[in-house]
């Protein structure tokens, strides 16, 4: 795998991604990409899913808000490292993942779509009535639980330099499971679930191991980000709408490729950000964002990405 | 001539200069300008909006023998607490604000927090009511509202004056602070010896109210406790006087605050809603505006009446500025220390922040007020009926 120059290019933007901002000491720098790394980590392991075995996961916010959760029960009940239960909750997500992800996998389509947001509710509700988790309020986390960093300043540049690391590591994953057997399975049944199954691909086992692997950064993710936040609660643990968003950045930088959801992460959160903290647009935020979003899904359907390999066709071959 | 000229144009620009300069004093927020926290995020930035107009027009703040100019830089957050962080990141690092008032709501507040602490800065908090955000080590962060578990409980000691032995139904929204402060009220009830009759929630989105409706008939409450916001709230106060309920006792959250909910007639008649302040308080203020001639200039300056949160808005930035005063340092350590010290009325009411280090900046000092919609010569006004020491009227039961 390494043998290739694009892994190489993932683990040389990471670096930048998480250096630049450290050694120029830049906080604000810092805040608005740990939001882009947030969204490409969604929206790269929604790509498993979308752009790889073509089945739409509206629902796919459970998994962070899941793994957020399970995460500050840890850090707060139980006292554990806020790494070691941010992995706890990738673990238990994922496999919470697979044994769901075998029983609505049998749905297909639009049903499957609703039975995603379905789950999704059904958590959000499950938690706002479970009272250890902190019923509707959720989980307030103290100042000392930063102690083990040195104090929040210092621990929030961990959680960022965490989490770009997971953002690395959502790549790689696209990228190993695109090159790899069980790849092209997915992508098969993408193409024709029916057909792949003659051809004898385990359509089931695939889809249901796709699921859970798509659950598991997220889900870790999930834990360090709300640990950064200092607060989990189910409103914002299982918003819909970042679900939503996702599938927005996705369908804008290229569903099925590996760079385009990272693209189009940075570029909307970008956007997003500079449209929001400018005096004279911050009303029109949502407005410019949609109508950008209009004409970019009617006149660039493929994303960027996709747009970029049509324009220059040699780029196919190292931007994958 | 000419180099006398120069010169009498050197000495006006060098006498000129220091009045030029002008100090400043940065204040940075979050308001939710879009999303589902719009309405009464907007009513507080306009507290703080006409404070800033008060007080630069009085000349500043003044403090080390300077005049300081209030600017307030504030972002939209969009009602979230996704982007809470980097904009108060934002706030203090790029904008270089000194002193900082909360976003609206406790979600909100406990998140920004994080960023205020870890700065040193000074945040007043309004609208951020729960109290679990204040038994986190926070050093300074300071609250301005009555916590969450007193909301009901002036309503339960004004209800048990005219019925000692009364059965509630507790019908509330299962958003978190609407279930925090019903779930305070029902424990207190509990330990009053109460009856819960019913103790049921429901999603913010119901429009139909009628099954809980007939379990409160069945059950026989006498009285309700609960509500949520503005939609839910209104449609609970109709559907309970369509559906011929038979309680004598009807205390909902927020939605009752607003002017709005005069529009109901009949239905708004007797219902009653805890709030952190009305326009019709009587407090003394040691300083500021009284509550009379605050209202009177939020009406003339937005053409709307203001309720509570505008008026922490405003109290929000008047406590600041009084702290500032007080310490007569710009220092926020030194700010601290007057707050923590701090014991003062204002239009708003009692301003005291506890000082123990395990609930530091929780508000001991304000009291809410209790208020009910009562019909006065065929038009509905809203009174206030409890405390006594507070009140406008004799409360309807």
């Amino acid at each position: 795998m390494w043998r290739r120059p694009f892994p190489w290019l993932i683990v040389v933007a990471a670096l930048l991604f998480a250096l630049v901002p450290y050694f120029t000491n830049d906080v604000g720098m810092r805040e608005s990409l740990l939001l882009a790394a947030i969204y490409i980590i969604l929206a790269s392991n929604l790509n498993l899913m979308i752009g790889y075995a073509g089945y739409v996961n509206f629902g796919n916010i459970v998994f962070f808000g899941l793994g957020g959760y399970i995460c500050l029960y840890l850090v707060t009940a139980w006292h554990v490292h806020v790494i070691v239960a941010a992995l706890i909750g990738g673990v238990a997500v994922s496999a919470v993942a697979l044994l769901f992800g075998t029983g609505i996998l049998r749905l297909r389509g639009a049903f499957f779509a609703l039975a995603t947001i379905g789950v999704n509710q059904a958590v959000q509700q499950l938690v706002v009535n479970f009272e250890p988790w902190g019923g509707a309020t959720g989980i307030y986390l103290s100042l000392d639980s930063y102690k083990p960093f040195g104090g929040p300043m210092q621990a929030l540049w961990w959680m960022y330099l965490l989490i770009v690391l997971l953002t690395a590591a959502s790549m790689l994953l696209s990228y190993v499971i695109k090159n790899s057997k069980f790849g092209l399975g997915l992508i098969a049944i993408g193409q024709n679930e029916d057909a792949a199954a003659v051809l004898g691909v385990p359509t089931a086992r695939y889809k249901a191991l796709v699921y859970s692997a798509s659950a598991f950064l997220p889900a870790m993710a999930g834990g360090l980000y709300f640990f950064k936040s200092g607060i989990i609660e189910p409103g914002a643990a299982f918003n819909l709408e970042q679900s939503i968003e996702a599938i927005v950045m996705l369908m804008l930088g290229g569903a099925g490729t590996i760079l385009g959801p990272a693209l189009g992460a940075v570029l909307y959160e970008e956007m997003r950000g500079i449209l929001l903290t400018t005096q004279y647009l911050s009303h029109f935020q949502l407005v410019i964002a949609g109508v950008l979003l209009l004409i970019i899904v009617q006149f660039v359907p493929g994303g960027l990405l996709g747009w970029l390999h049509r324009l220059w066709p040699r780029t196919r071959g190292w931007l994958q | 001539m000419k180099r006398s000229l120069y010169l009498f144009a050197a000495a006006v620009l060098f006498a000129g200069g220091p009045a030029l300069a002008q100090n400043t004093i940065t204040i940075g927020f979050t308001a939710s300008q879009t999303g589902a926290l719009n309405n009464d995020s907007t009513a507080q930035m306009r507290g703080i909006e006409l404070w800033k107009d008060h007080v630069n027009a009085k000349g500043g703040i003044k403090a080390g023998g300077k005049s300081y100019q209030v600017k307030l830089v504030s972002y939209d957050d969009e009602s979230q607490n996704t982007r809470v962080q980097q904009l108060y990141t934002r706030l203090i690092t790029q904008d270089n604000a000194q002193f900082l008032i909360s976003p609206y709501s406790s979600g909100l507040v406990a998140t920004a927090a994080v960023i205020s602490e870890q700065y040193g800065k000074v945040m007043i908090t309004t609208g951020g009511a729960l109290e679990k955000t204040y038994k986190l080590g926070n050093k300074h962060l300071f609250q301005l509202y009555s916590g969450s578990t007193q909301y009901l409980a002036g309503a339960l000691k004004a209800l048990m004056q005219k019925d000692p032995k009364p059965s509630i139904a507790f019908v509330y929204e299962n958003d978190p602070f609407s279930k925090a402060v019903t779930i305070a009220a029902r424990e207190q009830a509990k330990k009053a010896g109460v009856t819960v009759a019913v103790d049921e929630s429901y999603a913010g989105s119901t429009t139909d109210f009628s099954p809980v409706i007939n379990k409160v008939i069945s059950a026989k409450a006498t009285a309700l406790f609960g509500g949520g916001h503005y939609a839910d709230g209104a449609t609970l106060a109709r559907q309970l006087h369509e559906q011929k309920a038979g309680l004598k006792w009807v205390t909902l959250l927020v939605a009752p605050d607003s002017p709005k909910f005069a529009e109901l007639g009949d239905a708004a008649n007797g219902i009653s809603v805890p709030s952190q302040w009305e326009p019709q308080v009587t407090f003394k203020p040691d300083f500021g505006p009284t509550p009379a001639a605050f209202a009177k200039e939020f009406t003339d300056k937005f053409k709307i009446a203001p309720a509570y949160h505008a008026a922490g808005g405003y109290a929000a930035g008047l406590i600041l500025q009084h702290a500032i005063e007080q310490a007569n340092s710009i220092d926020p350590e030194k700010v601290t220390e007057v707050l923590n010290k701090m014991d003062v009325t204002t239009f708003f009411g009692h301003t005291k922040f506890s000082d123990d280090p395990k609930s530091h900046g929780l508000q001991v000092g304000h009291e809410m007020v209790l208020a009910q919609w009562q019909k006065k010569n065929g038009k509905l006004v809203k009174e206030i009926v409890w405390p006594d020491a507070a009140k406008t009227a004799n409360v309807i039961y």
